[in-house]
This record gives structure tokens, sequence and C-alpha cells, in this order.
């Protein structure tokens, strides 16, 4: 038992008939952190979440082994539920009932007093920014409110660990932000947190650690600003007009470079090499930036879809 | 969150004392440890179909409610003056005894079909369930159960119009409510199993045209089975409906013999082996 860590896995595998979905995965995350887990479409990060919480069962290989708060989901799917809150990525609310009666439900799922229960639901529409709507039904709500109310839902038991998957896919930028303060909030209340997202921006905000997978495979993990350090160069030269690249082939060899037919990256933590080269483009063949973490993504999945994509 | 904390504390259950406490850090307030038992977590999700249902009660209800009167006015008045006796009784009385469990078992039927689908594949809300402290088995079973409560209450509202008409004394259909349940669960247990073949909700067609309604003539319902010919003997033993049909006929005139023990033992074990087997294929549609 690995009793420092929340969560605890170690060689997971989850194979679809052929297809390996997780491929030996391992991870622990340590309790009141943020760990976020990166990949495309298809890279297994929906499977391997689902496996903590019994929604799918993990292909039996003797290595494996995982624990959440000590309870193995192979055997104690019902604890870790009652521990955990669970976002899953498609909105299911029962669109008959209001935004209240969801809560309700759920709150006796949970064999709430039914008190209590009242209370909880108050404070948490407070919370996600849902009062107003407490009587609406969930057919009147936008995308980002049914988010927030599945994410109320999700905290209704006070959980010791959220998990969440693509929280804020599809959502507008002022609901992604709100949502992100509330699990920044949550997590200095001490709740340990694991999600998925394909924002690069919402794993650098909020996540401690960031797992990037890729066809079921562990690509790379560690700190967010720790992973760009090491694993690319600080700034890059992003050249639209593919035209110009004659032009800087000379000044440019050596530099880490890579090329589509649309556009052209020139990587290096030498910033004046870089300026050097911006200076010799017309305004709008290019930009020059620091590498972010869509730069360390793509680099670390590959820019072309795959067949999964 | 603190300021809920102390609220929240009341009734919960800390299983798992300190050491999660500690999880949590110094914010921790209370954490359900330890998940409800069993027969809470069915009650709930009975309760959140009695809560989904009734929401739309008149819309829902009135219909199943309303289709078994329109059949005993229309067939048993019209029909049944020229009926005249039927299998020893009046023709309404034979055919209102039939009736009492026909809405159980559309109700039923539909419930953990087109109902059933709807929520595993439409609306998604069993993944909204499972994220609760629930097991595929109790998010099913609880449905059974549920299932078997509409089949009750249909087969009860039947009952207090036969009652109030004068068409069946109440004392000897006295344990329709227990049969109209069974039913209700027998034709649920069905319904999960093809819920668990089919390929896309129009395949209900079948169940419904093929199986659903030719069993509302072939079972006993309209006239006796012993009009047909005997060849069709062994099919409409098989029909599911023809056994709580019987069963009920033979309460309600006080005739009972062995066949009727076989119904009950039909019944039961029918809903038992069915249900089993179509929460089993279920369960994979469910879990990964």
């Amino acid at each position: 038992m690995n009793s420092s860590s929340a969560l605890f896995v170690s060689h997971l595998f989850k194979s679809y008939g052929t297809l390996r979905a997780v491929n030996d995965i391992s991870f622990s995350v340590p309790p009141s952190t943020c760990f976020g887990v990166l990949g495309p479409n298809g890279a297994g990060k929906t499977t391997m979440m689902k496996t903590l919480y019994g929604k799918a069962e993990p292909d039996a290989h003797p290595d494996t082994h995982m624990e959440v708060f000590g309870f193995d989901p192979r055997r104690d799917q019902l604890r870790i539920k009652t521990l955990c809150g669970i976002v899953p990525q498609e909105d299911n609310l029962d669109v008959e009932l209001n935004v209240e009666q969801n809560l309700r439900i759920f709150a006796d799922f949970y064999a709430m007093p039914r008190k209590a229960a009242g209370e909880r639901i108050a404070y948490l529409l407070d919370f996600m920014e849902l009062g107003e709507k407490r009587t609406a039904r969930v057919r009147e709500l936008s995308g980002g409110m049914k988010r927030r109310l599945i994410i109320a839902r999700a905290l209704l038991n006070d959980p010791a660990l959220l998990i969440l998957d693509e929280p804020t896919t599809g959502l507008d930028p002022q609901v992604r932000q709100l949502i992100w303060d509330k699990l920044r909030s949550l997590k200095r209340e001490g709740v340990t947190i694991l999600l998925t997202t394909h924002y690069m921006e919402e794993a650098f905000q909020i996540a401690d650690t960031i797992l990037i997978m890729d066809k079921g495979n562990r690509i790379m993990e560690g700190n967010p600003r720790r992973l760009l350090e090491e694993h690319l160069e600080r700034n890059v030269l992003e050249l639209m007009n593919v035209s110009r690249a004659e032009r800087l082939a000379q000044l440019l060899d050596g530099v880490h470079t890579e090329a589509s037919a649309e556009r052209v990256l020139y990587f290096s933590s030498d910033l004046a090499v870089l300026q050097e080269a911006a200076a010799r483009l017309d305004p709008g063949d290019g930009v020059l930036r620091q590498t972010n973490l869509e730069d360390l993504f793509l680099r670390a999945t590959g820019r072309r879809l795959n067949e999964l994509q | 969150m603190s300021s809920s904390s102390q609220n929240h504390t009341e009734g919960c259950v800390d299983g798992l004392g300190n050491p999660l406490a500690k999880l949590r850090g110094a914010a921790a307030h209370c954490i359900v440890g330890r998940p409800p038992r069993r027969a809470r977590r069915l009650y709930a999700i009975w309760l959140r179909h009695v809560r989904v249902y009734s929401k739309n009660l008149i819309s829902n209800a009135l219909p199943p409610f309303l289709e078994p009167i329109i059949f005993l006015v229309g067939i048993g008045l019209g029909l049944g003056r020229y009926v005249g006796m039927m299998d020893g009784v009046p023709y309404i009385q034979f055919l209102a005894t039939g009736l009492l469990v026909t809405a159980a078992m559309f109700t039923a039927a539909f419930e953990c079909s087109f109902g059933t689908y709807i929520r595993l594949e439409f609306d998604k809300v069993y993944d909204g369930m499972l994220a609760a402290p629930m097991s595929v088995h109790d998010l099913l079973v609880g449905e059974l159960l549920w299932a078997g409560t509409k089949g009750f209450f249909f087969t009860v509202s039947v009952m207090i119009v036969t009652t109030v008409a004068g068409i069946l004394p109440l004392g000897s259909i006295i344990a329709a409510p227990l049969l109209g349940f069974l039913t209700g669960t027998m034709f649920g247990a069905l319904g999960f199993l093809v819920t668990s073949i089919v390929d896309n909700i129009n395949q209900f067609n079948f169940l419904f045209s093929g199986l659903i309604s030719p069993m509302f003539f072939f079972a006993g319902v309209v006239f006796p089975l012993e009009n047909l010919p005997p060849v069709t003997r062994p099919i409409t033993e098989i029909l599911p409906l023809t056994h709580p049909v019987r069963l009920l006929r033979g309460l309600a005139t006080g005739n009972l013999g062995w066949i009727h023990l076989f119904d009950a033992v039909y019944l039961v074990l029918f809903t038992i082996l069915v249900g089993a087997w179509g929460i089993h294929r279920l369960k994979r549609k469910l879990v990964d």
C-alpha cells in the first residue's frame, strides 16, 4: 500500500479486442494536488480514468496495481465512488428535472439526510454560481451551466478526489476561467484533482503534474514548467510565409526546425539568433514567441492526425 | 466551504477514521466513508424513477390507465353482448380479469426497453448514476423494482375501475396487485434482455409487434386458450403473459390446481433467469 498517495497506479493495461487503449501506464498523485492527463483523442485518457472507479475493467495483468485512497477499484468500486466526485465527458443530467431535483436525486444516492442535503445543495449551487437557476429545467440551461451543474453534483459528497474528464471542452472562455478558479479553490481546500484535457492552457494553469499520453502510451510526465524547460527550447520563431525559409536558411543552420507545408518552426533557447532572423522578415511573415505546452505536446505526440483522431 | 462543513457533518459516517481526513488537509470536513447499504441504494434508484416519472404524471400515466378501460368498454360491453358467457362467467368479467395484468405488461415492457435504451444510449443518465456509489447490478435491479411498481400501480388502477363499475367483486381479485407487481418485473426482465440485444431503438418494434401485442391475444386475455387448436398449446405455454393471466383467473374463481402452481413458479423463475441474463448482458454495455 502506498499510503502517501491519494492515487497510485502501476502497470495499468486495458485492451479493446486487439486495440490496446492503455499500455503500461503508471503514476501516482499526492493528496491535494492536481494531476493533468493530456493526449490527443484516442490516447486512452478517458479509458484510463474509467478504470479508476470501475466504469472500465482493466486487463487482468499480474503486474497491475491500483489504489485509490488504499482501495482497489477492481474490488472496492463502491468505496471509491463514495470518496470521489466524477465528472464524465458527456453531459448526463436528467433533462426532465430541474437543477435542484437533479442534485436531490444524487443526494439520495449518497443517502444524505434530507436537511443536510438541502443545505449542501444550496451551498454548491452558490459555489458554482447557479443559485438563480435552482428551479430551471435542465433543457433551459446553457452548455456552461450544465457543466457547472455536473461539477456541483460531483461535489455533493464532499469528495476527497475529484475526477474530471475534459471538464471545459466546448465552453466559452469566461466559463472556462470560472471552472479553473473553482478547481484551484477546491485544491486549496485539500481536494485531490485528476483531470484530462485538450487545453494546454488548462493543464498549465491548474495542474501540478502532467502526464502526456499518446496511443495508450506514456510519453512524458512531470511539472509542466519543468517539462518545458527540459524538453523544449525556450523560444520559437513561427514562420507562416514559408517562401521566406530560404532567406533564413543560412542564419538558422543547426537550429531545431520543424516544417510543414504551411509553416516552419525554428526552436532555439538563444533568443538573439531568432531575433536576428525575425529582423530579416517582413511584418506578417512570422512571429517570435516563447514556447508553450502546446509546442511540447505537438512535439511529443506528433503534428499529424492519427487514425484514432 | 468551511461554512457548510458543520451542518454537513451531521449524519455523515466517517468510516475510515483519521488517515483520510489527513489526506484532505486542514480544511477536511466530513467524508462519507462508507457506501449506503444495498437496500438504501436500491431505494434511491427506485426513488429516482418515481421522481422522474411523476414529473410528467398525466402524460405518462393516463394513456396506459385508459387503454385497458377503453378496451373493456369497447370490446367487453360492445362485443361482449354477442358473446354472452365465456369460460363459465359473463364475458366482461372474463375480459376484465385478464386486463388486470396487461397494463402491467405494457408499461413494464416499455419502461425497460425504450426507457432503458434512452437512459443508456441517448440521455446517458446511467453514466451519471454509476459515478455515485452504485453498482451496475444495483442500478438495474432498482429499475426492475420500479417496473414492478408500475405494474402494481396500473393493476390497482384497473382494479378500482372494475370494482367501482361493479364488474368484479373486490374480494375475488385481492391478489391482483401482487400479480401486477410480479408481471411488471417479469416484463421488465424481458425488456432488459431485448435492450441488451438491439443495435438501435427501432428494433424494439420486433418486441412489441412480434411478441407483446400478439401475446395480448394469445395468452388467454381475450378468449380462453382452449379455443385454440391443440398444436398451439406448447407455444401459448411458453408465452410469459399466459401465466399471470391464468393464475389470476384461478384465484378469482377459486378453481386452483397444480397448473397454477406451475404458473407461479414460471413467473418467478422467468423473472429471475431472464432478468439475470439481461442484467449480465447489459453490464457489458455499461462497463467497458
